[in-house]
C-alpha cells in the first residue's frame, strides 16, 4: 500500500489530484465537471481518483503526512475537528477562494470549526419524509398534530394485510434529533438559543427532550411498526405497506420501481420545525508536505467545483443535493431535500457527540417498545452519557514499568540463552529451519498482535494521542468503579451473562449433537447420509447469515416464530424486550449453529466404541438409558471433553450472534463480555485501552478455564 | 441352570438365509461346543440365545419358556466375548459387578470377591482393563459372567486372541469351572481341539446347517459325513480319491502305519484289521517330516499304482526316509457326490 501511495504521489507531482468516493452520475459529473476546468485553464491538469469510501478516511490519515496526499479531497465535514487539529487539512475560506455567495448558510456553518472555515459545501444530506402518492393523494400531513390524528384510522391493503401510517427506524438517535430540535431540545445546550448545537454542554435529560420522548413514543406506539430496521421500513414503503417513510437521499436508490412517491420536509410540531441533523460533503484542501507551499491551483478548484456553474452541473447530472440556494432546482424531490436542508442543523464536530449516541439509542429503545417514561428515557440517556464520557484515568508514570519490563525482558533473552546453549541446535539446524517459517507466521500473525493488544491496555487514547495509564483500565474493570456491579455494563454482570451464556449453549450443543449421533446410528433409521448431510448444514453456512436470518424470524410483528404461535393460538411474543426472550433468541440461533460440530465429533466417536461393550451391557442387564449413561457417555468422553472444551471457548466468544440477533437487547442486558469489548472500542468513544483490557481479561479467564478442564479431561480420558 | 431347546430355529438377512431349521434339546448343566468353520452360523446361533439377534422363525426355549421376544437383560444369560468386551472406563471389581449393581444386588461385594478367588484375580481387583494381559483379560470376562450366576454361559470364542500355552491353561480352567458351578454352556470356537477337550457333546454346523450332533468319541470315531471327518481331528484325515473306484476313501494319520521294507508283513501275510481287500500295503515315497519330539508326521505320495495320492501318517521314534509301506489299519469310506458316510456290513 505504501508502494502505491508513493507511486500516486510521483504521478500527482505535475496536476492536480483529486481523491473522493462518488460513484455512478455523481462521479461522472464530476469527472466531467474537471474536465470543463481542464478546457477553461489551458495547461492545468485535473486527475481525479475514486477511491472505495470505507477506506477513503485511512487512506487520507495515512498519505497526508507523508506528503503523498492528493491536493484535494471530497469528504463529509464529520471529521474537520480531527483532521484540522492534525493538520491534515488547510483552512478554506469562501471568501478568500473568491467563491460568490450564495451557499446554503447552515452547510457554511457545519464547516467552521474554532472560527475559521475549512473546507467548500459540495452537498448536502439529511431526512426528508417520503411518501406514497396512491395512498396519500393530497400529499403528506404538514404537522405532527396531523399525523397523529390520521393515524388512528388505519388502512388496509387490498390483500388484508395493515398499511402503517409511518415507518422509520423510531429508535435510531439519528432519527430522533428531528423531534428533539423541534420541541427545543438537543444534546448539547447552547448558550444563544437561536444557534442550537453549537456549543454548551451535553444536557440529554432536559425537559425539551422528555417532550420529544413522549412524542416519540407515540409515534412508536399508534403510527410505526414494531422493531422498525433500516431493510423492514425500507421494505414496507417499497411494498405499499407504508404510507411515509422517514429516510435519506441514500433511500432514493433503492426505492421500488414504478412506486408513485414524492419528498417533504418532515412535519412540524407545534409549528417548530424538525430540523434533523444535516451532512455536508465538502471539498477539502489537504495540506502539502512540510516545507512546500500549497497549489493556489487547487482552492482554484475547489472553488470552481463548489460554485454555481459547477453545482448547476452536479445536480443536473450528478442528481445531486447542491449546497447553495442560488442554483434551481427543477426536480420536485431535490427541491423538497434541499428545502429540508436548509433547515437542517449541522451535524456537531464536538467530540463528545461520539458518546451520545449508544445512550440516546438504548433509551429510545427501551421507550418505544413501551417500557418505562420519556422521563425515565431522557434522565437515564444523561446518565449512560454521563458514564460513557467520565474522565479518563490519570497518567501514570511509566517508569516502573520500564524497569520491570527491561528485567523481565532480559531474564527472558537470559532464559533463551541457556535454553540454546543446552539444546543441540546445530544437530537439528535443518528441522528449526523447517520450523521456523510457521513459527515466523505465528509470530507476526498471533503472537505480536496479542501483546500489541496487551501493551495497548495500559494505554488510554486521549485526543490524538496514547496516555500511559498503567493497570487503571484492569482497575476500573474489575472493581465495577463507574457503575454498580448489577448494571449491564459493569464486568461482573456481563461475565455471568457470559457464564450463563456459554453453559447453556454447550449443554444444548452437546444434548443434541449426541442424541442426533446416536439416532444416526441405529439401523433402522432411513436415508442416514441424507440426515447426515442435511444435519451438518447449519454448520457450513456463515454465522452471519444465519444470525440475521434467526433475527427476522424473531421479529415480533413479521416473524416466522411468532406467526407460528399465534397459528397455536399463543400470544406473539416481543422476543427483545426482556432479557429471558431475548437470551432464548440468542441461545437458539447459537444452538442451531453449534449442535452439528458436536454431532459430527460424537459420529466420529462412536465409531470408536465396539458394540461388543453395548452388547455386553445389555447382556448384563442395562437397559437402553443405563447403557448410555454406563457405558457409551464415558467411551464418549475422551473425544467429547476436547470438543467442549473448544466450543465453550467458542461460545464464550460468540461475538457474531450477540451483535446481530439481540444486539445486547434489552437494555445491554445479553451483551457478553466480547460485544461488550467491541462496544467499548468502537461505539462508546474508542476507549480502545479499555477495551483491550477487557480482551486481556477474556484471555485470562478463557485460560484459566482450559486448563482446569484440560486436568479435568487428563484425569477421565481413558 | 437350565435346559435350552431350538425348535426349527432359521435366521436370514434379507434374502440371506444364515441358519436353517437348526434342532438342538440341551440338558440342564450341559457343556456343548458349536464348531464349524468361519461363516457357518456358529455366532450367529450363539446371539441368537443371548437375544442380541432376533431369530426369524422357530422356536428357542430356556427351561421350557420361550424366549424368542424376550429382550436379552431377561434371559438370565451371561456372555463372554471374544474381544473380552471389558468396560475400559471400569476397574476389574467395576466390571464384574456391573451386572449386579445394575440390580442393587444385596450380595454384590461377596459374589465379586468369591468369583475373583476362583479365578485368581484378587490382586487385580483395583486395576483396569488396560493394565492387565490378555489371560487377565479373560479371566476377568469369565469373573463378570460368574458373578450373576446366570441360567446359561455363553462363550463366543473367547480364547481366540490368546497363544497356544494360555489357550491350552484356559481351556483346563474353563472346564474345571463349568464343571464345579454345573451351568448349562455353549460354547463356540472354530478350533476343534477346543471343542474335543471341552465339549459333553459337539454341534457341528457347515452353511448353517447342523451336520452332527454327538460326543467328541462319536464324532472322532464315528463321523456320518466326509465334512465332519476332515474337520474333527488334528492333524486331519486324509481323503484318498482313487484308491478304489466310486469312493472316498478316508484315513486318519493314526491309522495309517509305516511298515519296514522286507518285514514279513509285507509278504502279504493278512494283517488284522486291513479293511480293504486287495489292499493289503501301500507302496509310497515320504516328501516331508514334520517333526514334532516324540512323534513325526510324514506327508507321504502314493505310489502311482495306488493313485499317487498325498497321504498323512503319524509315527514314532526315528521317522523312515525315502521309501516306504504305508498299512492302512483302519478306514472311512464316503460317496463322492454327497459326501455321506458309506457303511459297509463287518466294516468299520
Amino acid at each position: 500500500m505504501i508502494a502505491l501511495l508513493g507511486w500516486i504521489g510521483v504521478a500527482a507531482a505535475d496536476e492536480l489530484t483529486l481523491w473522493h468516493a462518488w460513484r455512478g452520475e455523481e462521479r461522472a459529473a464530476l469527472e466531467a465537471l474537471c474536465d470543463q476546468y481542464e478546457a477553461a485553464h489551458p495547461g492545468a491538469a485535473v486527475a481525479p481518483l475514486a477511491i472505495p469510501y470505507e477506506s477513503l478516511s485511512a487512506k487520507l490519515e495515512a498519505a497526508i503526512p507523508r506528503g503523498n496526499g492528493p491536493d484535494l479531497f471530497i469528504f463529509a465535514h464529520e471529521r474537520v475537528a480531527d483532521w484540522s487539529a492534525r493538520e491534515l487539512i488547510l483552512p478554506l475560506e469562501p471568501q478568500e477562494t473568491g467563491a460568490d455567495s450564495g451557499f446554503m448558510p447552515s452547510a457554511l456553518a457545519a464547516l467552521r470549526w474554532e472560527g475559521r472555515s475549512w473546507g467548500l459545501p459540495l452537498g448536502v444530506k439529511s431526512l426528508a419524509l417520503f411518501y406514497n402518492r396512491a395512498l396519500l393523494p393530497e400529499g403528506p400531513p404538514q404537522t405532527i398534530e396531523e399525523l397523529l390524528a390520521d393515524g388512528q384510522a388505519d388502512q388496509t391493503a387490498p390483500d388484508g394485510k395493515k398499511i402503517y401510517r409511518l415507518a422509520y427506524e423510531v429508535a435510531s438517535a439519528y432519527h430522533a434529533a428531528p423531534w428533539m430540535h423541534a420541541t427545543g431540545g438537543g444534546i448539547f445546550d447552547s448558550a444563544d438559543p437561536s444557534q442550537p448545537e453549537t456549543d454548551g454542554p451535553v444536557r440529554l435529560g432536559r425537559p425539551a427532550n422528555v417532550a420529544a420522548f413522549a412524542l416519540i413514543r407515540r409515534m412508536a406506539l399508534e403510527l410505526v411498526p414494531p422493531e422498525p430496521s433500516g431493510a423492514l421500513v425500507n421494505q414496507l414503503f417499497n411494498e405499499g405497506r407504508a404510507a411515509m417513510l422517514i429516510s435519506g437521499p441514500w433511500f432514493l436508490g433503492e426505492i421500488a420501481s414504478g412506486l408513485s412517491f414524492g419528498v417533504a420536509p418532515l412535519p412540524t410540531v407545534a409549528g417548530r420545525p424538525a430540523a434533523p441533523w444535516l451532512t455536508v460533503e465538502a471539498v477539502f484542501l489537504a495540506a502539502p508536505p512540510a516545507g512546500a507551499a500549497a497549489d493556489p491551483a487547487a482552492a482554484d478548484l475547489a472553488r470552481f467545483l463548489a460554485g454555481a456553474a459547477g453545482s448547476q452541473l452536479r445536480q443536473n447530472q450528478g442528481r445531486q443535493i447542491v449546497a447553495r440556494t442560488d442554483v434551481p432546482a427543477a426536480d420536485p424531490v431535490l427541491a423538497a431535500f434541499r428545502e429540508q436542508a436548509a433547515a437542517a442543523i449541522p451535524m456537531p464536530l464536538n467530540p463528545a457527540m461520539a458518546q451520545t449516541w449508544e445512550p440516546l439509542a438504548r433509551s429510545l429503545r427501551r421507550l418505544t417498545r413501551g417500557a418505562g417514561t420519556p422521563e425515565l428515557a431522557a434522565a437515564e440517556a444523561q446518565t449512560a452519557y454521563e458514564i460513557l464520557s467520565r474522565p479518563l484515568p490519570p497518567a501514570a508514570d511509566p517508569a516502573p514499568w520500564l524497569i520491570a519490563a527491561g528485567i523481565a525482558g532480559i531474564a527472558g533473552l537470559a532464559w533463551l540463552a541457556r535454553e540454546i546453549a543446552r539444546a543441540p541446535i546445530r544437530a537439528w539446524a535443518f528441522a528449526y529451519a523447517w520450523v521456523a517459517p510457521a513459527f515466523g507466521a505465528m509470530t507476526l500473525l498471533t503472537l505480536a498482535p496479542f501483546l500489541v493488544g496487551a501493551a495497548v491496555s495500559l494505554f488510554e487514547l486521549q485526543g490524538q494521542d496514547w496516555t500511559f495509564v498503567g493497570f487503571s483500565n484492569f482497575l476500573d474493570i474489575l472493581l465495577a468503579r463507574d457503575f454498580p456491579v448489577t448494571s449491564p455494563l459493569s464486568f461482573w454482570s456481563t461475565l455471568l451473562v457470559t457464564v450463563l451464556w456459554t453453559v447453556c449453549n454447550v449443554v444444548l450443543h452437546v444434548g443434541i449433537g449426541v442424541a442426533l449421533a446416536l439416532l444416526l446410528r441405529e439401523p433402522w433409521v432411513r436415508l442416514r447420509g441424507v440426515f447426515r448431510a442435511a444435519l451438518i448444514l447449519p454448520w457450513a453456512i456463515p454465522s452471519y447469515i444465519t444470525a440475521l436470518i434467526w433475527k427476522n424470524l424473531f421479529h415480533a410483528q413479521f416473524g416466522a416464530i411468532n406467526a407460528l404461535l399465534g397459528a397455536l393460538g399463543i400470544a406473539p411474543v416481543s422476543w427483545f424486550a426482556s432479557f429471558s426472550t431475548a437470551f432464548a433468541a440468542n441461545l437458539c440461533t447459537n444452538t442451531w449453529l453449534g449442535f452439528p460440530f458436536m454431532m459430527v465429533v460424537t459420529l466420529g466417536a462412536l465409531q470408536s466404541i465396539p458394540r461388543d461393550l453395548e452388547e455386553a451391557a445389555e447382556v448384563d442387564g442395562a437397559d437402553g438409558w443405563q447403557r448410555l449413561r454406563h457405558v457409551t457417555l464415558p467411551m464418549l468422553a475422551p473425544a467429547l471433553l476436547p470438543a467442549v472444551i473448544l466450543g465453550s471457548v467458542w461460545t464464550f466468544n460468540m461475538f457474531n450472534i450477540i451483535y446481530l440477533v439481540s444486539g445486547g437487547e434489552p437494555d445491554g442486558s445479553t451483551e457478553i463480555l466480547i460485544s461488550q469489548a467491541y462496544r467499548w472500542a468502537f461505539t462508546r468513544g474508542h476507549r480502545y485501552g479499555y477495551a483491550s483490557a477487557y480482551a486481556v481479561i477474556i484471555f485470562g479467564v478463557l485460560l484459566i478455564y482450559g486448563r482446569a478442564a484440560n486436568r479435568l479431561a487428563g484425569k477421565k480420558v481413558i | 441352570m437350565a435346559t435350552l431347546e431350538f425348535l426349527g430355529i432359521e435366521k436370514s438377512y434379507g434374502s440371506v438365509r444364515v441358519l436353517h431349521r437348526v434342532d438342538l434339546s440341551v440338558a440342564d448343566g450341559e457343556f456343548i461346543v458349536l464348531v464349524g468353520p468361519s461363516g457357518c452360523g456358529k455366532s450367529t446361533l450363539l446371539r441368537a440365545i443371548a437375544g442380541l439377534e432376533e431369530i426369524t422363525s422357530g422356536e428357542l426355549r430356556i427351561d421350557g419358556r420361550r424366549v424368542n421376544d424376550l429382550p436379552p437383560k431377561d434371559r438370565d444369560v451371561a456372555m463372554v466375548f471374544q474381544s473380552y468386551a471389558l468396560y475400559p472406563h471400569m476397574t476389574v471389581r467395576e466390571n464384574m459387578s456391573f451386572a449386579l449393581r445394575l440390580q442393587n444386588h444385596p450380595e454384590t461385594a461377596a459374589r465379586v470377591d468369591q468369583a475373583a478367588e476362583m479365578l485368581g484375580l484378587q490382586k487385580l481387583l483395583d486395576r483396569f482393563p488396560r493394565e492387565l494381559s490378555g489371560g487377565q483379560r479373560q479371566r476377568v470376562a469369565m469373573g463378570r459372567a460368574i458373578v450373576r450366576r446366570p441360567k446359561i454361559f455363553l462363550f463366543d470364542e473367547p480364547l481366540s486372541n490368546l497363544d497356544a500355552a494360555l489357550r491350552q491353561q484356559l481351556r483346563v480352567e474353563i472346564k474345571r469351572l463349568q464343571a464345579a458351578l454345573g451351568t448349562t454352556t455353549v460354547y463356540v470356537t472354530h478350533d476343534q481341539i477346543e471343542a474335543m477337550t471341552l465339549a459333553d457333546r459337539i454341534v457341528i454346523l457347515q452353511g448353517g446347517v447342523l451336520q452332527q450332533i454327538g460326543t467328541p468319541d462319536q464324532l472322532y470315531f464315528d463321523p456320518q459325513s466326509r465334512f465332519v471327518a476332515g474337520f474333527i481331528g488334528s492333524p486331519s484325515m486324509s481323503f484318498l480319491e482313487k484308491l478304489e473306484p466310486g469312493v472316498t476313501v478316508g484315513v486318519r494319520p493314526n491309522d495309517a502305519r509305516i511298515v519296514a521294507p522286507g518285514s514279513p508283513a509285507i509278504q502279504g501275510a493278512p494283517i488284522p484289521g486291513v479293511p480293504l481287500p486287495g489292499v493289503p500295503l501301500l507302496g509310497a515315497t515320504v516328501e516331508v517330516t514334520e517333526r514334532l519330539g516324540f512323534e513325526s508326521m510324514l506327508h507321504l505320495r502314493l505310489d502311482a499304482a495306488h493313485g499317487g495320492e498325498p497321504l498323512m501318517a503319524r509315527v514314532e521314534g526315528e521317522p523312515p526316509r525315502g521309501r516306504v509301506s504305508v498299512a492302512l489299519d483302519r478306514c472311512y469310506r464316503f460317496d463322492p457326490a454327497t459326501g455321506a458316510r458309506i457303511r459297509d456290513a463287518g466294516r468299520a
